[in-house]
């Protein structure tokens, strides 16, 4: 690897976790589109901004870019709020609108400025090595690179500081007002910190990535969790993962960059969705399929109980009896009998000991719906859980 | 009256886009009862907690905790929302929703440590919870999170407590659970007012009512003002309850 290889791939690395920060919050307060909204609407800011500075780099662009993302933010809460539209319409209507002031401004002055709409759009990331901060004569690395360091370390510092109040605001506003943690106050230090954060990766990976980067690895990562410090964690870790990888597969198939990352980003949440071991597609339909085996064993004992005459518990007659086609029955009679709870002998089902026990029990949760009485059930059956 | 106000409500109105939903409320809470606040949908009965709690912006009017606006006096106070309010699948446990009840007393930045986890541990004992502390929440019942919300009240050691709804949806186990831990809030002379709807609970649940529909309609001991006449005015039909003695 030369040394522009890795100071690409430590660029993409760190947008992606400055990205994934904010990113986590925005999915768990179902916000994810208002990250589309402020990637396109700071366009304007953008535009603004390199025209005063002509550095895409400046301070004083990242600012006004930061600050078009916030006003974002409030008109869509203002023309929401008049009760007129709902929340995705009241997106859908403000960042086109800046976005279409942007591409405006671009034109008519695209003839001596090096800002084009497929930058704005896709980002180029192979350049970023070639535009050097240079401080006194010396070249201190890539000027991107200390742009996204820079907000990413504000936004470290940010996370350590508020970690309690961001929680108790996103899962609860209501108590995090009435203890004084002001959530418009937080919401908007979030909104802040998601509108700084694009301003600052979108040189590097444009408008498309910077939102797939923001989204794909908190929604990921929420599939396999349960605990936020986790998610964070791991939503980290996937936006890195697909840096890199997606840097790799690009170099492989000589492809864009940023389409590349994104694509791996899609792939791993493919992966999640599919795989995940409580919440992904397949655990879920196993899942079902064993609720269904299991109410049909307890269908199955509790005939069992409430017959005593032999005609009624014999193995033929089950079938008939409870209408269940051979497969089904079949499936239910042996897992009944590997956990010792019928016996069969001549043919005719009897219960056990502990499968009367354990019928008696479970009847007495379905009528009663009283959790304490199975906490010791729940391991062994997974109707029982939640 | 010898008794203490500890909520003091004058002249307040609140207005969601300029229709008021609550309209120039007095009411004076005396500390220590067991109060429900009770009236048809619509009629202002969480806007008025919200209110009172400052999370609410009132159009006119003002609020006092023992005297002093609610502000200066969030130490006094616990809050328990509506159990639908919130996101149950949000990733956490149910220890650490209980421990959001400390955040108030620690203030911005710091972390709650040791001291706080064995305050929230326990009140999930008071609730009857601690073999559910890391559960995750979407995996409680209904009951189940309403004790964790109590308990999360609890862990503030509050002299007044707001809870929005604490019966709904619940089983008849753990509103009897919650009915006598507010009782016992109540014997330890904390003020505890509840926003209620099955009205033939109140007169065994509580000792102090109050009728809001958009107006106050009345406020006082059970014994007293709970009557037909009353609730028709509140409910607007003619409403009748046998109360039971």
């Amino acid at each position: 690897m030369n040394s522009a290889q890795i100071e690409i791939q430590l660029i993409a690395s760190l947008v992606a976790i400055a990205c994934a920060i904010p990113g986590t919050f925005l999915v768990l307060r179902k916000m994810a589109m208002i990250s589309d909204a402020i990637s396109h609407a700071i366009l304007p800011g953008l535009v603004i901004g390199f025209f005063i500075t002509q550095d895409l780099n400046s301070p004083l662009l990242i600012l006004l870019a930061a600050l078009s993302g916030l006003i974002t933010v409030v008109l869509v809460e203002q023309i929401q709020q008049t009760g007129l539209v709902k929340e995705d319409t009241a997106i859908g209507l403000v960042f086109p609108a800046l976005f279409s002031i942007g591409v405006i401004l671009i034109a008519k002055n695209a003839n001596d400025v090096h800002l084009d709409v497929d930058a704005v759009l896709l980002g180029e990331l192979a350049f970023a090595p070639f535009d050097r901060l240079i401080i006194s004569g010396t070249d201190v690395g890539p000027k991107s690179l200390w742009v996204i360091g820079s907000i990413l370390t504000v936004t470290l510092g940010l996370l350590f500081a508020f970690f309690k109040e961001l929680k108790v605001s996103t899962f609860d506003a209501g108590l995090s007002a009435s203890l004084g943690f002001s959530p418009v106050i937080i919401h908007y230090g979030l909104m802040s910190v998601a509108s700084i954060t694009t301003v600052g990766a979108f040189d590097a990976v444009g408008a498309i990535l910077v939102v797939a980067l923001m989204i794909a690895p908190a929604a990921t990562a929420y599939l396999l969790t349960t605990d936020l410090k986790k998610m964070l964690l791991l939503a980290v870790f996937f936006g890195v993962l697909s840096a890199i990888s997606g840097y790799w597969m690009a170099h492989i198939l000589d492809a864009s960059i940023a389409g590349s990352i994104t694509t791996m980003l899609g792939f791993i949440f493919l992966m999640a969705y599919l795989f995940a071991p409580s919440k992904g597609v397949i655990a879920v339909i196993y899942r079902e399929k064993q609720q269904r085996t299991e109410v049909s064993l307890i269908t199955f004992l509790l005939h069992l109980k409430n017959h005593s005459e032999k005609s009624e518990r014999h193995v033929n007659h089950l079938c008939e009896h409870i209408n269940w086609q051979k497969v089904r029955a079949k499936t239910v009679l042996d897992l009944a009998q590997q956990n010792n709870m019928i016996i069969i002998d001549n043919n005719i089902v009897s219960l056990t000991d502990k499968g009367d026990a354990f019928t008696t029990q479970a009847i007495d949760y379905i009528i009663t719906n009283e959790d304490a009485q199975i906490e010791d059930m729940k391991d062994d059956f997974f109707l029982f859980r939640g | 009256m010898a008794q203490n106000i500890a909520v003091k409500v004058d002249d307040l109105t609140v207005a969601y886009n300029y229709k008021p939903v609550l309209w120039d409320i007095d009411l004076e809470i005396p500390e220590g009862v067991l109060m429900a606040i009770v009236g048809p949908n619509g009629a202002g009965k969480s806007t008025l907690i919200k209110a009172i709690l400052g999370i609410l912006p009132p159009i006119a009017g003002s609020v006092t905790i023992y005297g002093k606006p609610y502000k200066k006096q969030r130490a006094l106070v616990a809050y328990v929302p509506q159990k639908g309010s919130v996101d149950w699948d949000f990733p956490t446990t149910a220890l650490d929703v209980v421990m959001m009840g400390t955040y108030g007393s620690l203030g911005w930045i710091k972390r709650p440590r040791q001291k706080e986890k064995k305050a929230a541990l326990e009140a999930l004992e008071k609730v009857g919870m601690l073999a559910f502390k890391n559960r995750q929440i979407s995996q409680l019942s209904g009951g189940q999170q309403q004790r964790i919300f109590l308990a999360r009240a609890l862990v503030q050691n509050a002299s007044i407590y707001f809870m929005d709804e604490p019966f709904q949806g619940v089983d008849a186990t753990t509103e009897i659970a919650i009915i006598n831990i507010l009782k016992e809030l109540r014997k330890a002379g904390k003020t505890v007012i509840v926003v209620h709807h099955d009205l033939q609970t109140v007169p065994e649940y509580f000792d102090w009512v109050t009728f809001l529909n958009v107006k106050k309609i009345a406020t006082g001991p059970v014994k007293d003002i709970f009557n037909d006449d009353n609730l028709t005015k509140t409910y607007g039909i003619n409403y009748k309850v046998s109360i039971q003695e």
